[in-house]
């Protein structure tokens, strides 16, 4: 790329759109971008549970279908406390399910600990009539399985009692033609269909239901009904909101005091070379928030800890470079050919020193969980940026600054004039 | 220019020195293994007026019939109080339990308006399963630093340099851990993320020497090897100065915050990564360098 005297101006602007990017985020009609405020913050930091729950008294490992029943069950419950904004990840080989959910502030009488313990509840599956009494259990049912109407083509529920099922449920709907029964998981209604006559032989069919994923749906819920345990979760971690933001604002205070403190040492040591540097973190920074906010990743702690790394990586790298210009300059050569060779020559330090890094980051990110992939994501995310914005950015901006007159100066580049010659 | 090589021992008597006391410290103290790898159950509430800290074990023990000790504590900044409940053993604890213990614990203590803080109850299998991932990650972060350096630095004999940058990097590691045992801060998953991260910034400071004196290298063909080290470190020293200040003040400042706040997960982060980052940049200049060149001199000789 050939280089020109106002290129530098372009960079900086650039650099400056990115930022408010990542600040206040797009939100112009087809293009949105998350910005800063929409970054999801770690429980660590806004407050709430992390569960992990194991079946109880269950002697072997549960099956992968078990699992996604019970992680069913929780959805259906989170769903009815309006708690949205969760995570649930099963982990079939150890038979767990881990479950993290804020704990919004201004709740004030929220028992995380109750909450815990109602999550992992056998679910209580029943058919009741228009009147609430209670016609089967959910452990009558064998199973039920999402089919296609041969006639119709739409998607129906079918499903399979047992004996004593069968036999009730045929009493019930022989008594209910032309009335609904209603399907609750615990105190949920999740399906009121229609009786249009009795049904002996233990085969019912749901149909009427619009899509496909509905019908899926339904089915999951009533298969999760039939989850023969219960679970418990005898690891678990509780944090209130009002001590989790109070960290996170420590966080913030420190990192703006820090920058604050690197940019004044850097301008005073290195003068331009040094407000370059300064550009260059900004940069960073504003791609690593990004990073964050687009694809929703959760940023705990230890995550912000990485992004002190990765600036302090950062800014080692601008010392490198400066070092080498100045160390160039006072062998008396000229700005332009100081500033490249410093670059060419610093890279391979830059390069092995963050090559290194982002492999022990990715490391990181394999074999941690929670609050270790945060970090190491941070940290490599940070590391790959060293490369676009302390090196390439920060080159084009000097190099182009060092076009003009009025920046030509040695004694802008952090060496005594006496020194160059 | 200074002359680290000739001033080694002084370095590796340092070096010793804190071994050793470190070692004493971990004589002394043990490790404080936190719940987060053994297992076991915190629980923390903020409470206001005063409280008999035996009197809450006692209850406690009765609710829980597991021993229970107490701890009080108070935020310097905020004056808020707080009373940590420490389960002895390392199970874990039903949820359902722990409701039973708030709700009893709450009616014993109705003055104190009890405010769950936080909780963190652990498993053994699952606290150990985290600590054996991050052992695997903290070796193979070293395996794979050793066969980078192996290669990419073929010209100043590789292995030398990876074995030499490995143990400056265990050195300060052990300086971060003995910070650990001397402040008799709990070994938790921070102490991994420090660990990691000092190794990241240690193999950094020793890189760019033994970049330096890559690059050096053809120029001092008729000059000792001591003087090609000695030279090579003395021209990067300001940036190493440089960079240690500009992240180590950084850092500190992240550690003045949190002591002035009290927040615990920041403490036991940031002061064990500032003195990481303080010994990852003695530890290249001072050690790597000048084990360098025993190295290299022990190879000439025979």
């Amino acid at each position: 790329m050939r280089l020109n005297k106002n290129m530098y101006i372009l960079v900086i602007l650039l650099i400056i759109c990115i930022s408010l990017v990542a600040v206040f985020g797009v939100n112009a009609g087809s293009v949105q971008i998350k910005g800063m405020k929409d970054i999801r913050f770690g429980i660590d930091i806004r407050g709430g549970v992390e569960a992990v729950f194991e079946p109880a008294d269950l002697n072997r490992v549960p099956t992968a279908s078990e699992l996604e029943s019970a992680k069913i069950i929780m959805e259906t419950r989170m769903d009815a406390q309006n708690i949205l904004d969760r995570e649930i990840t099963v982990d079939n080989n150890n038979g767990q399910i881990i479950v993290r959910f804020p704990w919004k502030s201004g709740e004030t009488n929220f028992n995380p600990q109750a909450a815990i313990a109602e999550l992992g509840e056998t679910a209580r599956l029943t058919f009741r009539d228009p009147d609430g009494n209670i016609l089967v259990e959910g452990k009558d049912v064998k199973e039920s399985v999402v089919q296609l109407d041969k006639k119709t083509g739409k998607p129906v529920v079918t499903l399979v009692f047992n004996n004593e099922g069968a036999k009730q449920f045929a009493d019930a709907t022989e008594r209910l033609v032309g009335q609904r029964i209603s399907i609750y998981m615990d105190e949920t209604l999740i399906s009121a269909p229609n009786v249009r006559e009795k049904i002996s032989g233990g085969n019912s069919v749901i149909s009427d239901i619009g899509s496909v994923e509905e019908a899926k749906d339904l089915s999951d819920k009533i298969n999760s009904g039939a989850l023969p345990f219960s679970l418990v979760s005898k690891n678990h971690s509780t944090i209130t909101p009002t001590l989790g933001s109070g960290a996170l604002d420590v966080m913030i205070k420190a990192g703006m005091l820090a920058f604050a403190f690197v940019c004044l040492f850097m301008i005073f040591y290195y003068r331009i070379l040094g407000f370059v540097a300064c550009l260059a973190i900004i940069l960073q920074v504003s791609i690593q928030m990004l990073a964050l906010s687009i694809p929703q990743v959760t940023l705990t702690l230890t995550g912000i800890a990485g992004i002190i790394l990765s600036i302090g990586m950062g800014v080692d790298a601008n010392v490198i470079i400066a070092e080498r210009i100045r160390e160039e300059l006072r062998a008396g050569r000229s700005l332009g050919y100081c500033i490249d060779t410093g670059y060419k020559k610093a890279f391979s330090a830059v390069f092995d020193g963050n090559i290194t890094t982002i492999a022990a980051a990715i490391i990181m990110m394999i074999f941690g969980t929670g609050s270790m992939l945060s970090f190491g994501y941070t940290l490599m995310v940070g590391c790959i940026l060293n490369f676009v914005s302390g090196v390439t950015a920060s080159q084009i901006i000097s190099k182009s600054m060092s076009m003009n007159d009025a920046f030509a100066k040695k004694s802008l580049y952090g060496v005594k004039v006496k020194e160059a010659k | 220019m200074i002359k680290f090589y000739e001033k080694r021992k002084i370095f590796f008597a340092l070096s010793a020195a804190i071994m050793i006391v470190g070692l004493v410290a971990l004589f002394i103290n043990g490790v404080n293994l936190s719940i987060q790898f053994k297992g076991g159950a915190i629980i923390k509430y903020s409470y206001t007026g005063e409280m008999n800290a035996e009197a809450a074990a006692d209850k406690a023990t009765e609710i829980l019939n597991r021993n229970t000790e107490v701890q009080l504590t108070e935020d310097l900044a905020t004056h808020s109080k707080k009373i940590v409940f420490n389960l002895s053993g390392n199970s874990g604890l039903d949820a359902n339990d722990q409701d039973k213990f708030d709700a009893e614990l709450k009616k014993a203590f109705p003055d104190s308006q009890l405010e769950l803080s936080e909780s963190n109850v652990v498993q053994p299998f699952i606290g150990k399963r985290f600590l054996t991932n991050g052992l695997i990650a903290l070796g193979l972060t070293s395996l794979f630093i050793i066969i980078y350096v192996r290669f990419r630095f073929k010209k100043i004999s590789g292995l030398s340099a990876g074995v030499i940058g490995l143990i400056a990097l265990v050195h300060d590691v052990l300086v971060v851990f003995f910070i650990f045992v001397i402040f008799k801060m709990p070994i938790n998953d921070s102490f991994i993320a420090v660990t990691l991260t000092i190794i990241g910034y240690s193999i950094n400071d020793t890189i760019v020497i033994y970049d330096r004196i890559r690059e050096n290298k053809p120029y001092f063909e008729k000059k000792t090897f001591e003087e090609l080290v000695d030279t090579s470190i003395n021209q990067s020293l300001s940036r190493s100065i440089n960079t240690s200040i500009t992240t180590g003040i950084s850092i500190l400042i992240v550690c003045i915050l949190a002591f002035a706040y009290n927040i615990d997960s920041i403490k036991t982060f940031a002061i064990p990564m500032l003195v990481g980052v303080i010994s990852g940049c003695y530890s290249t200049v001072c050690l790597a360098g000048p084990m360098l060149v025993m190295w290299h001199k022990r190879q000439q000789e025979a």
